[in-house]
C-alpha cells in the first residue's frame, strides 16, 4: 500500500492454566491477525493456524485493495472450508463429533475512493481496538452469548467479565454456525494505533489497563509484550495475544523514525553494537 | 426457449422461487431473507450471469441449496446444488437429469433446444395441485416449464403471503398445453434413461448415480436439511439463550444450527448456541426490517464541494466517516466532507434507502454527531434531526451539517 508506513508488535503466551497455546496471529504488513482456536483435544491449534495461513497467503500474493471485504469473505470462506475438511478427515479416521474451530479478527488495508482505509473484520469474540489521543475503544463487537446479554438489557457490561458463560461465542470459523463475518472500514485517521488481541487479554484485563498500557508504551513490540504479560499477571487463565499496529505519522509523537523500527529488537535490548 | 416471458407451472412447497423475465431461482425456506433481496433484481430481468453472481456474494458454504435457471436468450442454463434438489432437461432427443445430493459445489448444465425443464426441489407437496405462474415470488415444491399437464384450478399458493416482497403474478388459464409435454418429463423422479447418450459436458460420474440419496465427498460438511436435528450428544449448547433484543429486525438465520463444540477441551473460548440470534445484526432502524444492501438510487446526494453521490446503499458521511459492523456483501460508501473548524462530526450522518414505508425514497439519520444536523424538506420549516431517528427526504431537501457543508436531495 502506497505511503502508507505501519509499525507494529506482537506477543502471545500460553498463559498459567493452559497446556496448549491454540492462539495464533499473523503480522504481515499491510494483514493483520489474530485467531484463538477452540477445544483442546479437537486441535482448535490447527483451527487458528489455518486461519492465519489463509491469511498470510492472502498477505504474500497480494489483493485488490478496492474490493477488501470480498477478498476478507473469501480467504475466510477458504479457511472455513479447510478447517470443514480437516474435521471431516479427522472424523474418518474415527474421531467422533470433531469439531475444530477459531475465532478471527483481521486488519488490512484496503482503498475507498483513492485513499487507504483500514478495514477490520471480525468473526467471534477477539477483539479489535482502536487508541486515538490517549483514548481506547471497542470497535469490533463480540458475537458471544453475554454479547447479546448485554445488547438485549439483560446483564450490564460489567457483569459480562465475570458471568460463567462469557467463553461462550455465537460466530466462529468451523463447526456448523454462521461464518458471516462483521466488517468495518475506518479511516487512517481514526486511529494512530490499532489493537487486535484474544479474549485471553481482553478477558483478563479490563481496558482501562489496556488504554494505560498502550499510552505508556511508545514502541508498538512493548505494547504488545507489556499488554501480554498484564493478561498472565492478572490470573493467565487462558492463551494471550495482543497485535499493535502503529500507522507512522498519524502517531501523536513519532516516537522513532522508520529506520530505527527496522533495528533489531536485539540491537535495541543492547545485545547487538 | 428464447421467449422473454416463460410460463412456468409450479406445485406450492417449502421453497421460495422468484421466476423473473429472464432467470428463475430457486431458494430453501431458510434462505427468505435472501430471496428478498434477490427479488428485485430477478424480478427486473437480470441475467444469469449477473443473478449467480448476487446469490453467491455472501459465499457457496452457507448457501446449502439453490437452483438457477436462465431461460433468456441463447441456451437454457440450469445450476443445482443440495440434498434432494433434482433437475431434468428435455431437448428432440435426450432427457439430462441433475441432481444436487452429491456434490461439493453444484451441478451446471448448458444445453440448446430445451422443450421441457422439471425442477423438483423435496417431496412436500410432491403431488399437489399445478398453478400457472409467469412472474413473481412464490413457495414452490417442484416447477416445470412449459406448464406440467392438467393445472390446477389458478389460485395463488397459501404460503405466498409470508415472504416479504411478494408480487404473485399468477394466471388463469383453465385448458393448457397437455399434448406439448411429452409424458416421460413431466415426472421428476424419471431416471433419465437417455442420460449416457448426453454428451455435450463431460460426462458426470453422479449421473450414474443419480438416485444414491446423499453422498458426501471427503472434505465436505453436507449441510442437514433441518439443522438442530443432527445435534449428536456430547454438544455444547447455550442453556438459556438472551431473548433476541426486542428492537433488532426479523433475520432468518442461514441454518437453524448454531455453532456446536464438545464441552472437551482445553482452551477456555468455546462456541455456542445463541436461539434465533445467530446471524449478523443488520444495521440501521430499529424495528424496520433492513433495507436491501444494494438497491436502485433512490436519490442523488449533492454535496456544497461539488461532490455527488448515488443513494443505492448505507451512504455515511461526515469528517472522517467509520463503517460498522457491515457484511461482506453491503459495503457502505463512506464520503468525506471537509470541515475546517470540526463543526462536522467524523461520522456525521447516514443516507440510506428507505425501507417499509420509506421504500423507494433515502432516509437520513443524525448517527449522534456533536453538533447535530438541519434539514430543511421542500414547504416545511427547518427542522433539527434527533439522533438515531430516520427521517424520509423529499427531493430537492437540503441537509446542512455545519461548517458551512450543505447536501441536496435530487432525484436520481
Amino acid at each position: 500500500m502506497t505511503g502508507v508506513e505501519l509499525h507494529h508488535g506482537a506477543a502471545t503466551d500460553v498463559g498459567l492454566v493452559r497446556e496448549v497455546n491454540e492462539d495464533a496471529f499473523l503480522v504481515a504488513p499491510p494483514v493483520f491477525v489474530v485467531a484463538d482456536g477452540m477445544g483442546g483435544h479437537d486441535r482448535g491449534d490447527i483451527a487458528s493456524a489455518i486461519v492465519v495461513e489463509e491469511f498470510r497467503r492472502l498477505a504474500d500474493a497480494g489483493y485488490d485493495p478496492a474490493r477488501g471485504p470480498a477478498v476478507v469473505a473469501a480467504t475466510l470462506l477458504g479457511a472455513q472450508a479447510r478447517i470443514a475438511a480437516y474435521d471431516a478427515a479427522q472424523r474418518a479416521q474415527g474421531a467422533r463429533d470433531f469439531h475444530a474451530g477459531t475465532t478471527a479478527v483481521v486488519a488490512l488495508l484496503i482503498e475507498q475512493s483513492g485513499e487507504p482505509k483500514w478495514l477490520l473484520a471480525n468473526l467471534g469474540d477477539s477483539r479489535v481496538y482502536k487508541y486515538n489521543h490517549g483514548r481506547l475503544e471497542q470497535v469490533s463487537v463480540d458475537h458471544s452469548l453475554v454479547q447479546d446479554l448485554v445488547d438485549a438489557g439483560t446483564i450490564i457490561a460489567s457483569d459480562a467479565l465475570v458471568h460463567p458463560e462469557r467463553h461462550v461465542i455465537t460466530r466462529a470459523l468451523g463447526g456448523s454456525g454462521s461464518t458471516d463475518a462483521d466488517y468495518f472500514v475506518l479511516p487512517l485517521s481514526a486511529a494512530e494505533r490499532l489493537v487486535l488481541c484474544s479474549d485471553g487479554v481482553s478477558g483478563m484485563i479490563d481496558d482501562q489497563h489496556i488504554e494505560g498500557i498502550l499510552a505508556a508504551a511508545e514502541d508498538p513490540r512493548d505494547a504488545a509484550d507489556q499488554m501480554v504479560a498484564a493478561a498472565v499477571a492478572a490470573g493467565g487463565k487462558d492463551n494471550a495475544t495482543a497485535v499493535v499496529v502503529d500507522v507512522v505519522g498519524l502517531a501523536a509523537e513519532t516516537p522513532y523514525d522508520s529506520e530505527r523500527q527496522r533495528v533489531s529488537l536485539e540491537e535495541k535490548l543492547g545485545a547487538l553494537p | 426457449m428464447s421467449r422473454s416471458v416463460s410460463t412456468w407451472s409450479y406445485r406450492p412447497g417449502e421453497w421460495v422461487a422468484i421466476f423473473g423475465a429472464a432467470t428463475t431461482l430457486l431458494l430453501p425456506d431458510s434462505e427468505k431473507q435472501r430471496a428478498a433481496q434477490l427479488w428485485e433484481l430477478v424480478d427486473g430481468g437480470a441475467g444469469f450471469d449477473a443473478t449467480l453472481d448476487q446469490v453467491l456474494a455472501p459465499g457457496l458454504s452457507v448457501l446449502p441449496a439453490f437452483v438457477l435457471i436462465g431461460t433468456g436468450e441463447g441456451p437454457t442454463k440450469v445450476i443445482v446444488r443440495g440434498a434432494g434438489v433434482r433437475a431434468t432437461l428435455t431437448t428432440n432427443d435426450e432427457s439430462v437429469e441433475l441432481d444436487g445430493s452429491t456434490v461439493t459445489t453444484w451441478v451446471e448444465r448448458t444445453l440448446e433446444g430445451v422443450t421441457a425443464l422439471t425442477v423438483s426441489v423435496g417431496g412436500a407437496g410432491a403431488d399437489g395441485p399445478d398453478y400457472l405462474i409467469d412472474g413473481g415470488l412464490v413457495r414452490v415444491a417442484r416447477i416445470d416449464l412449459p406448464p406440467h399437464a392438467a393445472p390446477g384450478a389458478a389460485e395463488a399458493a397459501p404460503g405466498a403471503a409470508e415472504a416479504a416482497p411478494v408480487v404473485a403474478v399468477v394466471e388463469a388459464v383453465p385448458e393448457a398445453v397437455p399434448e406439448a409435454v411429452p409424458e416421460a418429463v413431466t415426472g421428476a423422479d424419471a431416471e433419465g434413461p437417455a442420460t449416457e447418450v448426453f454428451s455435450i459436458d463431460e460426462p458426470s460420474p453422479l449421473d450414474d448415480e443419480a438416485d444414491t440419496s446423499s453422498v458426501s465427498p471427503p472434505g465436505f460438511d453436507p449441510m442437514p436439511e433441518d439443522g438442530p436435528a443432527q445435534d449428536a450428544s456430547g454438544m455444547v449448547w447455550a442453556s438459556d439463550a438472551p431473548p433476541a433484543p426486542p428492537m433488532a429486525p426479523p433475520l432468518a438465520p442461514p441454518f437453524p444450527g448454531a455453532v456446536a463444540v464438545p464441552d472437551d477441551h482445553d482452551g477456555m473460548t468455546r462456541a455456542g448456541a445463541a436461539g434465533d440470534d445467530v446471524g449478523p445484526t443488520p444495521p440501521g432502524i430499529p424495528g424496520q426490517p433492513p433495507a436491501p444492501s444494494v438497491t436502485r438510487p433512490v436519490a442523488t446526494l449533492v454535496i456544497s464541494n461539488g461532490e455527488s453521490v448515488e443513494v443505492d446503499r448505507v451512504v455515511l458521511i461526515g469528517r472522517a466517516p467509520e463503517a460498522r459492523r457491515f457484511t461482506a456483501t453491503e459495503q457502505p460508501r463512506l464520503v468525506t466532507v471537509p470541515s475546517a473548524l470540526h463543526e462536522i462530526s467524523s461520522t456525521h450522518i447516514e443516507v440510506r434507502p428507505g425501507s417499509g414505508a420509506d421504500h423507494g425514497s433515502a432516509v437520513v439519520t443524525d448517527m449522534g454527531s456533536t453538533n447535530g444536523t438541519v434539514l430543511v424538506q421542500p414547504g416545511l420549516e427547518p427542522e433539527e434531526l434527533q439522533p438515531g431517528i430516520a427521517v424520509q427526504l423529499i427531493p430537492g431537501a437540503i441537509i446542512n451539517l455545519g461548517d458551512g457543508v450543505t447536501i441536496q436531495v435530487m432525484n436520481p
